[in-house]
């Protein structure tokens, strides 16, 4: 019996020893030792509708949220075709939107609503601040969306600009995706980062043709384009007397969506002016002119020589023997 | 005078630019014939006479049998016409034209088009 007794005192003991380091030790100890799987579920049972909430908040919103954007961009390039701003306004609805969406989900999964406000402000002027003075060290693209670019041998109209590159649409359909930082090492030519565009329109006119007529004409004709601007007003110079004509150049300033139609239309028109004036373009022509000083006695009616005058020229008089 | 003086003289009174083109039309209806615009009045003119003069020729070239035959959706004194409602001289030629001429007592004019 004695020995029975010890050995239940100390498994008694035992016992106690064991529930005071359990109690000792807290609940901490009890979720240790729980298994993984366990604690999920009980997560899971506690908080396990809220998170399926928000989650389920969360997909459908942006879902809904991408749908409203797509449709938005859609009505606004439909209603505002020439604005420039779409796309950037289409994005930062995006952003907010998202922000917003992202915000309800974690209300309903138990945030504080001013908590959450003050998180989202902290971020926003953190973007904002960082986004002001990291801004001149950030290397910025020579174009915008919607311009007309020539980068290396790529000219095309830029359709959107992302952190990795540029896609280019160019004039015959085909779609470019070119790093930007091949662009940035790349010489760029931006044909609109101006409002304006000359328009170069050099003809020649025959040396016996009415010079100030011509003159007269070409500008009349450049002028009336309801599309030339006045300031700098159109302008004809007498750019060379060359070997087979008077080359005039007319020079005019267009909008920039105006340039190529303008541009081509003015040449067709100075074609048709010109004809209708009687002002005759001029050609590369050779005179050929017959010495019949140069023939030997006896060969009469064969030209043995004779003189050329290349390509018009009213100055190249030398004679070749041929 | 300053030159700038000059220059606005010049502008004003030199050449008229025409701010926009249109192409008018007469087409039949019960009344007589109706006079039409294109673009309308109140949408943006074309800016170019280029353009508007080959507007004014495709429409002719496709109103034409009808205008011929007097069918429905014939178009008559098709022409080009500028922002003050003028007519308007094309370019190739330096003359006044017009498509499927046709007089107001209904006769059709002599020729496809007149100048």
């Amino acid at each position: 019996m004695g020995i029975e007794t010890e050995i239940k005192t100390i498994e008694r003991n035992e016992v106690k020893k064991v529930e005071q380091e359990m109690t000792q030790d807290g609940p901490n100890t009890t979720l240790v030792d729980m298994p993984r799987l366990q604690h999920l579920g009980e997560v899971m049972t506690d908080h396990g509708t809220e998170m399926a909430m928000a989650l389920a908040i969360l997909i459908v919103g942006l879902l809904v949220v991408r749908l409203l954007v797509k449709w938005l961009r859609k009505v606004l390039q439909r209603l505002m075709p020439t604005v420039k701003f779409v796309t950037t306004f289409c994005n930062l609805v995006y952003v907010i939107m998202v922000a917003i969406v992202a915000s309800i989900a974690a209300v309903e999964f138990g945030a504080q609503p001013l908590n959450l406000l003050r998180l989202l402000t902290i971020i926003s002027l953190v973007a904002i601040g960082l986004f002001i003075f990291l801004r001149p060290f950030i290397p910025s693209m020579p174009f915008k969306v919607g311009h007309t670019v020539k980068a290396g041998n790529l000219l095309g109209k830029v359709e959107a600009i992302t952190f990795l590159n540029t896609r280019m649409r160019t004039f015959d359909g085909k779609t470019f995706f070119v790093p930007n930082r091949q662009i940035l090492n790349e010489v760029v030519m931006n044909y609109q980062f101006s409002g304006s565009r000359r328009i170069k329109i050099d003809v020649g006119i025959r040396y016996d043709q009415d010079l100030l007529k011509a003159k007269r004409v070409l500008e009349a004709l450049m002028t009336e384009d309801a599309r030339v601007k006045p300031k700098p007003g159109p302008m004809v110079y007498v750019l060379n007397l060359a070997n087979s004509a008077v080359e005039l150049g007319g020079r005019c300033w267009v909008d920039n969506k105006d340039y190529w139609v303008a541009r081509c239309d003015l040449m067709e028109k100075t074609k048709l002016r010109f004809d209708s004036e009687g002002i005759q373009f001029a050609f590369p022509q050779l005179d050929l002119h017959i010495n019949d000083e140069g023939a030997r006695p006896g060969e009469s009616g064969v030209p043995a020589a004779v003189s050329l005058t290349g390509f018009g020229s009213r100055e190249a008089t030398d004679e070749k023997n041929i | 005078m300053k030159i700038a003086e000059g220059l606005k003289i010049i502008e004003s009174g030199w050449i008229r630019k025409p701010k926009g083109f249109r192409v008018k039309f007469q087409r039949p209806t019960d009344a007589g014939l109706e006079v039409g615009l294109s673009p309308p009045d109140g949408a943006a003119p074309l800016t170019s006479d280029v353009t508007a003069w080959r507007y004014a020729w495709k429409l002719w070239q496709a109103t034409r049998a009808a205008a011929e035959t007097g069918a429905p959706g014939a178009l008559y004194n098709i022409t080009v016409v500028d922002d003050q409602d003028q007519p308007f001289r094309f370019y190739g030629t330096g003359e006044f034209e017009t498509y499927s001429p046709k007089h107001s007592d209904g006769k059709a004019a002599n020729g496809e088009n007149e100048t």
